[in-house]
């Protein structure tokens, strides 16, 4: 399928210094994208990849391929790299006057809805603002309890007539807060899970631009992974790669968190250990870094790993697959924080992972 | 169209065990598609083929199987011990009648509890086929069971077991019925074991290659005394899914249904679920993806014994999917 490129700002090759991966973060984070709605945000991805991996496709659901071919002999041996391109948000289930009753995309924790901003994207965007009752004028035994989602509602302001007009059930709604930078190279913002794993995707392909590598790299742009990881799985059985990555955000350090549950924000990337992982990729990943001196953090995932992997894993007849974990703060909300300097050196160690896989790699690979 | 519906909601088939309606469906659907076939699990597949080289190859897909209750053990009294095949609500066991593949009905007792205000749990729960003892009880371990309750009416409502999924298969047989000219190979699933985790589903995708999915099933309503709100009511006509706790509708597949319903102004509705699912949710997922949708009939009482849908919007279901299925597929 054909990608339309818009002309919208992206990067420049030349000085992806932190001022510029920063903007592309910033780019994709300000773009649309629900699970199953990422249509704008494709468009930005793509054309964010076009100078370094042209060959594009899209896949009946809607995730992105970017090839960037590889050096050896063909048929060459091929890699996925895969980073979710879509984000949690609400969903429209009942019109009411200008109020609206909603469900979640994605899994959302009501105890952070009240208070927020969001749009609706009906007919025309429409601004709305997630409403709680004062605790005042609730019934006595209701004023402790948390907020449960049925008890939430969005107040557009619009009279009835018009709120019918502009809003339809179904219609995706997303949180309206912006990025911000906080101190340190921090950047705060709704849908960094896992539009920073899509970042870090771009630095990857940008460091394997300009290096020699044997496998053909495949990045991908996933749609739906956190409803269904339908995307992961039908994109990895359209393209067949020998190897996959999942390329997603984990928990990092953060007040009253458990030290052995989180890994430290600026800390570098982790790298995924555990039935998921394949223990060759798992190896690769550990020897790559340190060879390159990037800092990263072993992340135990004694069962399912949460990500594009669990589906990738297992999809045909199975493919060997490792997590790679961007550190992220206060993960699906609207102020989930992760460090720049992660986001870059999550695709530097990608691409010094995929410019060290040879030919060798395949028929030496044992799960051992 | 009644005597049909009535025909399968009275069948015996819970989850892996659909022999009696895939015989039912195949007798009606022979002569009215180009020709049958049936897969490995049990799912049946009606094809009526392509008369246009510039159509899809769409997949409709409703279930046969229907929820049930799987004899696990059987005391020295003769009292059968079940567990579930699919969501049975245990609450709605109590007090009801079962029937056996053979045809031997069994009451669905319900043990004395200490804790009266506990919602009663499977465990407390047996059947009473009749037997004086376990030597000549004349049901076995891994004999399964469905509600006995005949179909009924109710001014325009339906009234019956296993409502879930037969009207979707009432639907499907009369479109095929129905469908006179269509561009599009099409692809008329009856499959099995959804009820226990969308298995035929599953299956029947990855061999048919759709290049688009709707299934038809049921969807609950938010029209009945302090029921959890949701904004579909009995009678309002078809409800097209946006999304439900499976999957979130191809945004595609629900523009293709709602224009098509709005060109031949069949009343419809929106629907979201918050729980639940259909055979689409694994049908979207299948091989390299497909573009899929669910058309809903509003149920009241879903996995209930009484599962109460209305035929008006049954016969808007057929009417939009003849919409759909005459016109060209633009995605």
């Amino acid at each position: 399928m054909e990608v339309a490129f818009p002309a919208a700002l992206c990067y420049d090759r030349k000085t992806m210094d932190d001022k510029a991966l920063s903007e592309h973060l910033k780019t994709l984070l300000r773009a649309q994208g629900l699970s199953a709605f990422e249509t704008p945000v494709r468009g930005l991805v793509a054309a964010a990849w076009k100078r370094t991996a042209p060959k594009q496709t899209v896949s009946r659901l809607g995730s992105l391929h970017a090839l960037q071919p590889g050096t050896g002999r063909t048929p060459r041996p091929k890699i996925l790299l895969a980073a979710h391109m879509d984000k949690i948000g609400l969903m429209v289930a009942q019109v009411t006057d200008g109020f609206c009753r909603f469900t979640e995309i994605g899994g959302l924790d009501p105890r952070i809805l009240p208070g927020q901003p969001f749009t609706i994207h009906g007919r025309e965007p429409v601004s709305a603002v997630v409403i709680l009752p004062p605790a005042a004028l609730l019934p006595p035994d209701r004023k402790a309890e948390a907020a449960r989602l049925q008890d939430l509602w969005l107040d557009t302001g619009l009279p009835a007539a018009e709120a019918v007009r502009l809003i339809r059930i179904g219609d995706p709604v997303s949180f309206a807060n912006q990025p911000v930078d906080l101190a340190n190279g921090r950047i705060s913002s709704p849908s960094l899970d896992d539009r920073a794993g899509v970042a870090a995707l771009t630095v990857c392909l940008e460091e394997l631009a300009s290096r020699p590598h044997r496998w053909d790299v495949i990045a991908a742009a996933t749609v739906q992974e956190e409803e269904t990881l339908g995307g992961a799985a039908t994109s990895a059985f359209a393209l067949k790669p020998d190897l996959a990555v999942a390329v997603d955000v984990t928990f990092a350090a953060e007040p009253g968190l458990p030290e052995h549950k989180t890994f430290p924000i600026a800390g570098g990337p982790t790298i995924g250990i555990g039935p998921t992982v394949h223990p060759a990729m798992h190896r690769a990943f550990v020897q790559a870094a340190d060879k390159a001196g990037i800092k990263y953090a072993r992340e135990v995932m004694p069962s399912r790993s949460g990500t594009d992997a669990d589906a990738l894993q297992t999809t045909a007849e199975g493919i060997p697959t490792a997590v790679i974990g961007i550190p992220l703060r206060y993960m699906h909300s609207a102020v989930e924080t992760v460090a720049l300097e992660d986001v870059r050196q999550t695709g530097k160690l990608l691409a010094e992972m995929a410019a060290a896989l040879d030919d060798k790699f395949l028929p030496d690979m044992k799960w051992e | 169209m009644k005597a049909l519906i009535r025909k399968l909601t009275e069948s015996y088939g819970p989850s892996g065990r659909e022999a009696e309606l895939r015989q039912i469906v195949r007798a009606e659907i022979k002569g009215q598609c180009d020709y049958i076939t049936e897969d490995a699990l049990g799912n049946l597949i009606g094809v009526v083929k392509a008369k246009a080289k510039t159509g899809r190859r769409i997949m409709l897909a409703a279930h046969m199987d229907e929820i049930g209750l799987i004899i696990s053990h059987i005391d020295e009294r003769g009292f059968a011990r079940v567990a579930p095949v699919g969501g049975i609500f245990p609450m709605n066991c109590v007090g009801s009648r079962v029937r056996f593949a053979s045809g031997r009905p069994g009451v669905i007792g319900l043990e004395e509890r200490e804790d009266k205000k506990r919602a009663p749990a499977l465990s407390d729960l047996y059947v009473d086929v009749g037997a004086a003892d376990r030597e000549s009880c004349p049901v076995r371990v891994g004999d399964m069971a469905v509600f006995d309750r005949p179909y009924a009416e109710a001014g325009s409502r339906l009234i019956a077991k296993a409502m879930d999924d037969r009207i979707g298969v009432a639907i499907l047989i009369e479109t095929m019925r129905r469908l006179k000219r269509t561009p599009h190979e099409v692809q008329f699933t009856f499959t099995v074991q959804e009820e226990v985790g969308v298995r035929g589903a599953r299956t029947a995708a990855f061999h048919l290659e759709p290049e688009v999915a709707v299934a038809v099933d049921i969807t609950t309503t938010g029209d009945t005394p302090r029921c959890p709100p949701m904004a579909v009511s009995l009678g309002k006509g078809p409800a097209v899914k946006v999304r439900d706790r499976g999957m979130i509708a191809d945004p595609r597949v629900v523009e293709w249904m709602t224009s098509a319903a709005a060109a031949q102004h069949i009343p419809h509705q929106l629907e979201v679920l918050e729980f639940g699912s259909t055979d689409a949710s694994i049908i979207q997922v299948s091989r390299a993806g497909v573009p899929a949708g669910c058309l809903s009939v509003p149920c009241r009482y879903a996995h209930s014994p009484s599962e109460m849908v209305d035929m008006s919007d049954v016969d808007q279901s057929v009417k939009l999917l003849l919409a759909m299925l005459q016109g060209p597929v633009s995605f």
